[in-house]
Formats: C-alpha cells, sequence, structure tokens
C-alpha cells in the first residue's frame, strides 16, 4: 500500500510537472479494463487492471517510456514493471533501444495485447502469463523501418537476459513443472545472453499486410549445473491484414500468430515419485483471429459495431507433468465508445483435450461469457 | 477431436478471405515516399489499433506520440515527418 501511494505521490508531482513549458515534454498515457466474467459454476466481477503509460521527450531523438501495471488479484493490489526503457534515433532508418522493453517476438505481445487494442476481453491460448515465448526482458535492441520500393519492412535484433530454466529442483518454484521456460527475469542466471530479432515484410503498397518471423536463441541453466549448457531455440510467425472493404462497407482485420519453444532434452527429477525422466520439450501455441466492423455504413450505432471471432491452440510436451493440449472459440461483439474505448462481449469455449489441467477432466469443455470495459487515455 | 476438425476449415476461410481481400487492394500503387500525411496516418495506426482523431491530443502531445509511435511500429523518418505534420494540420 506504501508501494502505491508513493508511486501516486510521484504521478501526481509529475502530472503538474507537464504544465511547465520547457524543450523536454512529459505525457501520461496508458489504459485500463474490468468486467464481468461467468463460468459455469462462479460467476464475478473482475479488477482488471491500470496502466498508465509515461513517456518523456527529452528531444527529437531521445524518448524514454515506461508502463506499470496496477493489477486486482487475489483481493491484493499487485504492482509491476511492464516496461522501462531509453530509445534513441541513431538515423533515419535505425533506433537504439535500451533497458526493459516488449520483445518483438511476434507481434501480440509488444503491439497488440493491451485491452483497448486486443478486440477480446481473454487472450489467446499460450499469449499471456506462462505462455509459450517471451513478451519481454532486459537488454539493448536496434530496430527501424526501411522502404522497399513500394513495399516496406521492419527489423529488430537484440540481445537481452533470456529465459532460464525451471530444473524441478528449487521447492521455491513449481518443481512439478520442470523443463518449463521462465521468462521476465530481473536478473540474468548465467553469462550467456539471449540473441533475437524478427523481420517484418509489408509487401503491398498500402502496407495492410504485414508477415513477420521471429527467433530467439539462448542458453538456460545456472552457471556451473548439469543444465549449464542446455539451450533452447524459440520462434514465431505472424500474420495481419487489415484493410477497407469497400462491398462489405466495412474493414475487416486478419491477425495470426504461431509460437513455438524447443528445449535441448534433458533428465528431470520428477517430485511425484522421486525417479528420473525425460521428454521431447517441445511446446507451441498460436490463433487464427478475424474481425469486422462495418465502419462505413449510414447508421451511428452499426457502425461502432464490431464483430471477432478466435481460435487459438496450446501444446505442451507429452511426458512432462505439465503436459497439456488446450484448444479454444472465441466469438464476440464489440461496441467502440470512441477510438480507444471499447465494450467487450464475449463467449468463448475452451478444450482441455486428451490431457486435463489441473482440477480438468481429460476432454473437459469450459464455457464462459465474458464482459469487458476497456479505457485507453 | 471435433473442435481440432473445425479448426481446419477455419483457418482455411479465413486465409481464402484474406486472399480475397488482398487482392482488391493490390489496385493500390503509391509508394510510401510519396503518399500525404493524411493516408500514412490512416494505414499506419489502423494496421494496431483504431486511428485516432487529430483532436484527440494537442499539437506538443502529438510530436511525442508519434516520436513513441515511430519507434513501437518501426515507421521511417520520413513516414513520422508527414504523419505528425498531418495531425498538426488537421487538429
Amino acid at each position: 500500500m506504501k508501494k502505491v501511494l508513493l508511486i501516486m505521490m510521484v504521478m501526481g508531482t509529475m502530472l503538474f510537472a507537464q504544465s511547465k513549458p520547457g524543450q523536454s515534454r512529459f505525457l501520461v498515457r496508458g489504459y485500463a479494463h474490468s468486467g464481468l466474467e461467468i463460468y459455469k459454476d462462479e460467476s464475478s466481477f473482475v479488477g482488471g487492471s491500470f496502466n498508465p503509460i509515461f513517456l518523456w521527450q527529452q528531444s527529437d531523438r531521445l524518448l524514454f517510456e515506461a508502463e506499470l501495471e496496477f493489477e486486482l488479484e487475489n483481493g491484493e493490489t499487485h504492482l509491476a514493471l511492464e516496461y522501462a526503457n531509453m530509445s534513441y534515433i541513431l538515423n533515419e532508418y535505425a533506433t537504439l533501444r535500451l533497458g526493459k522493453f516488449l520483445l518483438p517476438f511476434g507481434t501480440f505481445a509488444e503491439r497488440l495485447h493491451p485491452a483497448w487494442i486486443n478486440r477480446l476481453p481473454s487472450r489467446p491460448l499460450g499469449f499471456g502469463h506462462d505462455g509459450v515465448g517471451p513478451a519481454r526482458d532486459l537488454g539493448i535492441e536496434l530496430r527501424g523501418g526501411l522502404p522497399l520500393g513500394d513495399a516496406k519492412m521492419n527489423y529488430s535484433v537484440y540481445v537481452t537476459n533470456g529465459p532460464s530454466l525451471n530444473d524441478g529442483l528449487n521447492p521455491a518454484i513449481e518443481q512439478e513443472e520442470a523443463g518449463m521456460l521462465l521468462y521476465d527475469n530481473a536478473e540474468d542466471n548465467n553469462k550467456n545472453k539471449a540473441v533475437g530479432g524478427r523481420v517484418g515484410f509489408l509487401p503491398l503498397s498500402n502496407s495492410s499486410m504485414e508477415i513477420g518471423f521471429s527467433g530467439q536463441y539462448a542458453k538456460l541453466g545456472d552457471n556451473e549445473s548439469k543444465y549449464e549448457d542446455l539451450a533452447a531455440l524459440l520462434y514465431a510467425v505472424d500474420f495481419s491484414y487489415v484493410s477497407r472493404v469497400s462491398f462489405l462497407n466495412g474493414v475487416i482485420d486478419v491477425k495470426g500468430q504461431l509460437n513455438g519453444v524447443n528445449v535441448d532434452n534433458a533428465d528431470y527429477f520428477n517430485v511425484e515419485d522421486s525417479s528420473m525422466y525425460s521428454f521431447t520439450n517441445n511446446s507451441q501455441s498460436y490463433y487464427a483471429q478475424l474481425s469486422y466492423r462495418p465502419a462505413y455504413v449510414s447508421n451511428d450505432f452499426f457502425k461502432d459495431l464490431e464483430f471477432v471471432g478466435r481460435y487459438s491452440a496450446l501444446t505442451f510436451p507429452d511426458g512432462a507433468l505439465w503436459e497439456s493440449d488446450q484448444t479454444q472459440y472465441a466469438f464476440g461483439v464489440n461496441y467502440w465508445i470512441d477510438w480507444r474505448t471499447v465494450v467487450k462481449l464475449s463467449y468463448q469455449v475452451s478444450d482441455a483435450g486428451g490431457h486435463g489441467n489441473e482440477g480438468e477432466e481429460a476432454g473437459e469443455s469450459t464455457d464462459a461469457i465474458l464482459l469487458h470495459w476497456s479505457f485507453g487515455f | 477431436m471435433k473442435l481440432k476438425r473445425i479448426s481446419k476449415y477455419t483457418i482455411v476461410a479465413i486465409f481464402f478471405f484474406a486472399a480475397l481481400f488482398v487482392l482488391e487492394s493490390c489496385s493500390s500503387k503509391n509508394a510510401s515516399a510519396a503518399k500525404p500525411g493524411a493516408v500514412l496516418w490512416g494505414e499506419n495506426c489502423i494496421r494496431c489499433h483504431n486511428a485516432p482523431s487529430p483532436a484527440a491530443f494537442s499539437d506538443e502531445q502529438w510530436e511525442t506520440i508519434t516520436l513513441h509511435m515511430r519507434v513501437r511500429a518501426s515507421l521511417t523518418a520520413n513516414e513520422t515527418e508527414k504523419v505528425v505534420e498531418f495531425l498538426k494540420m488537421a487538429n
């Protein structure tokens, strides 16, 4: 609570400073969301989150950005630093970024996850916390965009702390999840750094389509542990197509992303029967989403509606104690109050597939109705 | 199992419609460097989120926001300058 009050005081001071003239520019933006979630046996209003974003522009070349996340969870307010980094424009086509930043591993984590941008109240399977692939990390990045005739491309290369390995030996971490990667590490657990990047191509002259390829390679284990040389190759492919479609009097938006994590094989300690075991440690998740907004019809109510459908799937490795095979369909209707404020109503059905998760029977389906409201500012 | 079978058809349908819409948009032939700021504003913002009204922020705020978006969306300097000029003019 003291932390929250201190942060609110600092924010207040900065807001006051915003009105002063000068070369430096300071801006608070961000978003918030909350909602009502109805499942088979329970329903609850959920607190959602409040995410202030702080922007300091020191010059035409220098920008600092930071995002905090205040989230209500289990009756407590949790505070997290989503990112905090400095960007320096090197030249027309290159920017250097230092600090903690959203990783360009596909596009969902970096561009699409905020509640006022994500078209559905929930995230695709495998794209939230404990998902397949990283969302943010500490390090250094070179990024930019280039024209290619009528087309364009963008790129990013980075070096970060990288993921570490849950080796199943630390009682403070869930031991039954041995072999799973742990992301967003405040300190590196070894001397190795993760190296990764993304290349995006926008082949059409109106920039309506983008295809991106991402990769990351990192060693995972603690120094001088038996897992020291264990490595992981992470990859992602993303697709986006957004365009006005005249015969539909509206805009269609197609998004998709495939994430994969391949970890070298290793033996792990089984906490359930004290034996050693191994498995092919490959995980994958993907989603495909289509939305349509009749933005160019004459009726003022219908032009602010949006219809969304999404399919997502998640596979954790067979043989692991955390093996899982899940699929989910989500369908929604959104009403845009303005360009950054939306009410989202959705129905989603999730299938645990051949392997049940904790508390679920194998093959069990879970239906949910979600009503969320999101506010960008 | 039934869900998995349906999912294949869903994905094929999505990419079929995407291909149709791509063909429709191929008629546009303007290189990015020659496009006015209003066009770049419409094309680039909507790739991730709804395009904001120029009246949503002040001229000074737009300068900071477009610099932020230049980094986040990997826009070129030329695109960023044109978009901020348009937003200030239309504000």
